[in-house]
């Protein structure tokens, strides 16, 4: 439904007026770009802001006299998310062209220097591909292990039964603990001396294990860990999908004698094809950012370490900020691609059919 | 002539009374599978209610009574409140004055901070996606996108600039930084689900409205958000279970005063303030866990009924 | 041999009962309508007759056998639903070979079979596309095809037309009957549309209320209803049903009072056996001939709307007492409005109905 009335033209471009918000980006623009190059951080920042305030002022005048209700509406969300996701990303950005290091309060224009570096020194560095390589396996591992994990579980629970309602929040519980709690709880579970895991084996073949020492039972530790977390995430997307099958369809696979495998195939599957594919994406990209649980389980040790523990580590602990930041963008240029490579295939499946 | 009950139906797996039921077989299966599942949580309880001493124990402890000598000895300890009441208050050394912990004003952080940055997500939200579901602007399909994008990015691409810009802002450290922080974090969700729920409703019954005279924000409040109602309760119950258990914004932009428990936990357990007093730990955690729980059992029909109508798309 | 017999099935949800006690046989060849107005339970009988629901008593037995344990799928039983339940997924052409995998059957036959249907019912041009790429009456074709396409011991249609417009739904009407005459089994055709039902059926059951009120050839139950429901369900325009007081039946004649007037009718032999008792009299519109002046055998009312149909002219008039009449007459029958009428009923039409509101008849 299309609500607009245009009560006034559009202002010129040179008219100087409250909603002449195509002048106040172009200013808006110029006056920041000369602050960060003239200024001290703290002063071209809030200079910037200020800039940034103006062109939404700009906009929402606009909006309030052409009667853009839509956009009056929407105005308060993009305003957040511009603040807390979009300008932080261009300041990041800004920031990987310079030499900055947070414990300093000098910055110098490097230009391309980090990405420089990054590129040719660091990304020879072992250690760093030793991290991406890492990461790819934790995400493939732990993904894959969720998404079977929470299609089996949602598979259990699609069917009414009684008891259902408190036995699907036993299985939502993991979801809602601390990752600090299943951080601690799990490495003493996996403890050689007190945790169940050894006592059980122990309990077999006489010996205790010792989860942590190769580097294959750390990784299955913290994969199983992160996995038996996240599956109910999982559970819930495909068991919304297997609820939202009209009951008649199954019906008329019954009438029509139709197979459980085929049935489930042609009724069941298109229906949570795209749930799957949206559980994929969310938890690929929140696999990516796996940090937490390593730090707490591992502290990176036995090969573990993945790359976002490496990010936050040269930033925070090695005040290398702007190398972190240059890191950074190089990964987000990589979630850029894989997203849009994502977009581009659900786009093609919903044309197709 | 015998009954020719279907093997599946007498084990209780199918009911006979329909296509998508399932009797007490299909139950007991699922029970045994669901607290598998749910058994770390379940030691995580049993551990809160365990004195230090036994924590450790070796065999492990489950039971809180020996139920009249049917289990050994070995297998079972005393339970105790001490923990949860030390969650609170404890003496930091034996015999030394008994000091607040500082976790009621944790807890608290946790509960204002969540509650708040979910419910202001909701709101803002809603309104977006009211305004995008109902008014066409240009280039709404962009703006979706980027919405949707923002969420998706990895934490790791903002975390640098949001610390700078917290620090020079003066924002690290208050109850303003993180409650913006995680109400942008929840909005690109909220409005996704939101968005979809609206576009679900029929225009009839607000073009009705519309014409007998009403304002377009009545038409909002008294016909449009009624119909929305189960949205709303799934997007606040995932939008809590998500916020707060955040543990990484928490940590880095947290200060002392405004601290939340998941930040909390992990300085006690690694900073040394409680060591790893296993019993303690898990107190608070099933502490931690209760609001979480309570919320999502009781809008738990909202919840499944949200997510499907947000993301079906039919 | 393809029949159908439900005995006395009964069905209660609970508290409910929404079938009890339906008798039905369905002959190899023959179409039953169930027909009768919303929760009068005739789809939850036909659930009952496909296996998705089970029967809280009595028997459902399909080509001889007795089915009520068989789920669905063990029936071979066709049905098209209400709302047609066409995969989405799937293409037409998949959709109509669906229950042909159950066969076996290599692939060419498959098709073989599905274009033999699709060209009875002109779908040959849909079959790639999708079932949300087609109109409302192919996707009804389509369902029945899915039907059709198997050679199943029955076939159960639910409300086929209900969701058609006027248009669709005639031409729709002839072809399903014309499909189905050539394929001899037994059809049980669900809907609340009497024109439908006297249609489409060999014979139609009208349910109410859980009950089955009367089964009959469309012929039958138009001319000799059993009751004051049926008599009124069937018919268009309604029959018209006046309540009046029997005083007495003086050999063919009854005399029956009502709002004042008192009129000697040519009734039933049977009514002789009544007492003096309420009755409710029931005269079809058409059943009237409107004469010069008053007798004693005519209807007085006075007429208030004419509406003119066509090649006929329905004709609301009132009597004395205030009870309507309605009166069809043709096209060059004029009247105005207010004016006094003297109908006169054929007796072969004129029912009576006692106070149980069942027929007095022979």
């Amino acid at each position: 439904m299309t609500t607009v009335a245009i009560d006034r033209p559009a202002p010129q471009f040179t008219t100087i007026a409250p909603d002449n918000w195509k002048l106040a980006i172009a200013v808006g623009l110029a006056v920041s770009i000369l602050a960060i190059l003239a200024l001290p951080a703290n002063a071209a920042f809030w200079v910037t802001g200020a800039m940034a305030a103006m062109v939404a002022a700009a906009f929402v005048v606009n909006a309030y006299r052409r009667h853009y209700y839509g956009g009056l509406l929407v105005s308060p969300a993009i305003a957040v998310l511009f603040v807390m996701n979009i300008f932080p990303l261009l300041w990041s950005l800004g920031l990987s062209f310079f030499a900055y290091q947070s414990n300093q309060q000098t910055i110098r224009f490097v230009g391309l220097r980090n990405y420089e570096q990054l590129l040719t020194n660091d990304l020879k560095a072992p250690e760093l591909w030793a991290n991406l390589t890492n990461t790819a396996m934790f995400v493939v591992l732990t993904v894959s292990a969720q998404m079977i994990a929470g299609f089996l579980l949602a598979v259990l629970f699609a069917k009414q039964f009684p008891l259902r309602k408190y036995l699907l929040i036993l299985v939502l519980t993991p979801m809602m603990l601390s990752v600090v709690a299943v951080g601690v709880f799990f490495s003493y579970y996996y403890d050689p001396t007190f945790g169940l895991l050894s006592q059980a084996i122990k309990a077999w073949n006489g010996e205790q294990f010792i989860l942590m020492s190769t580097k294959a039972g750390a990784v299955a530790g913290i994969v199983f860990a992160d996995a038996w977390m996240w599956s109910p995430f999982v559970m819930l997307l495909v068991l919304a999908g297997l609820v939202s099958v009209p009951k008649y369809l199954y019906e008329a696979a019954a009438i029509d004698r139709v197979s459980s495998w085929r049935r489930f195939w042609t009724i069941t599957f298109p229906y949570i094809r795209g749930l799957l594919m949206l559980a994929l994406l969310f938890r690929t990209i929140e696999a990516f950012k796996l940090a937490d649980l390593v730090i707490l389980l591992t502290k990176g040790g036995n090969d573990t370490m993945t790359i976002s523990y490496h990010v936050i580590r040269i930033a925070n602990e090695q005040n290398k900020t702007s190398e972190g930041a240059a890191l950074s963008y190089l990964l987000l240029f990589v979630v850029i691609v894989l997203t849009n490579l994502y977009l581009y295939i659900a786009n093609r499946r919903a044309q197709g059919n | 002539m015998a009954d020719a009950t279907s093997i599946w139906e007498r084990l209780g797996f199918r009911k006979a009374s329909g296509v998508g039921e399932a009797g007490w077989g299909h139950t007991l299966l699922t029970a045994i599978i669901s607290l598998i599942y749910f058994l770390p949580v379940l030691l995580i309880i049993i551990t809160s209610f365990k004195l230090q001493t036994e924590a450790l124990a070796v065999p492990p402890r489950f039971f809180p009574t020996s139920f009249f000598g049917l289990i050994p000895e070995q297998w079972v300890f005393t339970p105790t409140l001490e923990n949860f009441t030390s969650v609170f208050s404890r003496a930091y050394t034996t015999g030394g004055a008994v000091e607040s912990t500082g976790f009621d004003r944790f807890f608290f952080n946790s509960i204002f901070i969540a509650g708040t940055s979910v419910l202001l997500a909701l709101v803002i939200g809603t309104l977006a996606a009211y305004g995008f579901s109902r008014y066409a602007l240009k280039g709404n399909d962009t703006y979706l996108f980027i919405i949707l994008t923002t969420r998706m990015l990895p934490a790791i691409v903002v975390i640098i600039p949001i610390i700078l810009m917290f620090r020079v802002t003066g924002l690290a450290g208050s109850y303003i930084g993180i409650i913006l922080l995680y109400t942008a974090f929840n909005l690109p969700f909220t409005i996704w689900m939101m968005k979809s729920f609206f576009d679900e409703l029929s225009p009839d019954v607000e073009d009705a409205a519309r014409i007998d005279g009403s304002s377009e924000v009545k038409v909002f409040f008294k016909i449009c958000l009624p119909q929305v109602l189960a949205g709303l309760a799934a997007t606040f119950v995932f939008g809590l279970i998500l916020t707060w258990n955040e543990f990484l914004f928490a940590l880095l932009l947290t200060g002392v005063d405004t601290r939340t428990v998941p930040v909390a936990m992990n300085q006690a357990v690694a900073g040394g303030g409680i060591g790893v007093l296993w019993g303690l730990l898990a107190a608070i955690e099933t502490l931690f866990l209760i609001p979480v729980f309570l919320v999502t059992f009781f809008l738990q029909n909202h919840l499944l009924r949200g997510v499907t109508f947000g993301t079906v798309k039919r | 041999m393809s029949t159908i017999e439900a005995r006395k099935i009964t069905k209660r949800f609970g508290d409910f009962t929404a079938v009890k006690d339906a008798d039905l046989s369905v002959a190899a060849g023959e179409v039953v309508c169930l027909l009768g107005p919303s929760g009068c339970g005739k789809t939850t009988t036909l659930r009952m007759i496909a296996g998705l629901e089970r029967v809280t008593a009595g028997d459902i037995i399909i080509a001889g056998k007795r089915m009520n344990e068989l789920p669905p799928e063990k029936r071979d039983i066709a049905m098209v639903f209400q709302f047609y339940a066409l995969y989405p997924a799937l293409s037409v052409g998949e959709n109509i070979a669906m229950p042909l995998h159950y066969e076996k059957l290599a692939k060419p036959d498959r098709d073989r079979r599905v274009k033999k249907v699709a060209e009875i019912l002109h779908l040959t041009d849909v079959l790639d596309r999708m079932p949300g790429q087609v109109s409302e009456g192919e996707k009804q074709r389509i369902a029945v095809a899915r039907a059709i396409v198997r050679d199943p011991n029955c076939f159960l249609f639910d409300e086929p037309l209900s969701r058609l417009d006027v248009e669709l739904r005639h031409s729709m009407r002839g072809q399903i009957k014309e499909v189905l005459s050539g394929l001899s089994k037994a059809t049980v055709i669900v809907t609340h549309d009497q024109l439908e039902a006297l249609t489409m059926a060999d014979r139609i059951a009208i349910m109410r209320d859980g009950v089955i009120e009367q089964i009959g050839t469309p012929h039958q139950v138009f001319t000799k209803p059993n009751n004051v429901f049926v008599a009124s369900f069937i018919g268009t325009p309604q029959m018209n049903l006046v309540k009046g007081r029997l005083e007495g039946v003086a050999g063919a004649k009854a005399t029956i009072q009502f709002g004042g007037e008192r009129v000697e009718l040519e009734v039933n032999p049977a009514v002789s056996k009544l007492k003096p008792s309420q009755v409710t009299l029931g005269i079809r519109p058409r059943a009237f001939t409107p004469i010069g002046q008053g007798a004693r055998d005519t209807i007085i009312a006075h007429a208030e709307l004419i509406e003119p149909m066509g090649a006929e002219t329905l004709v609301h008039a009132r009597t004395p007492d205030n009870s309507d009449i309605r009166v069809v007459v043709p096209r060059d029958v004029k009247f105005k409005i207010g004016e006094k009428l003297h109908l006169r009923a054929d007796p072969s039409q004129t029912h009576i109905f006692g106070e149980d509101g069942k027929a007095v008849r022979g």
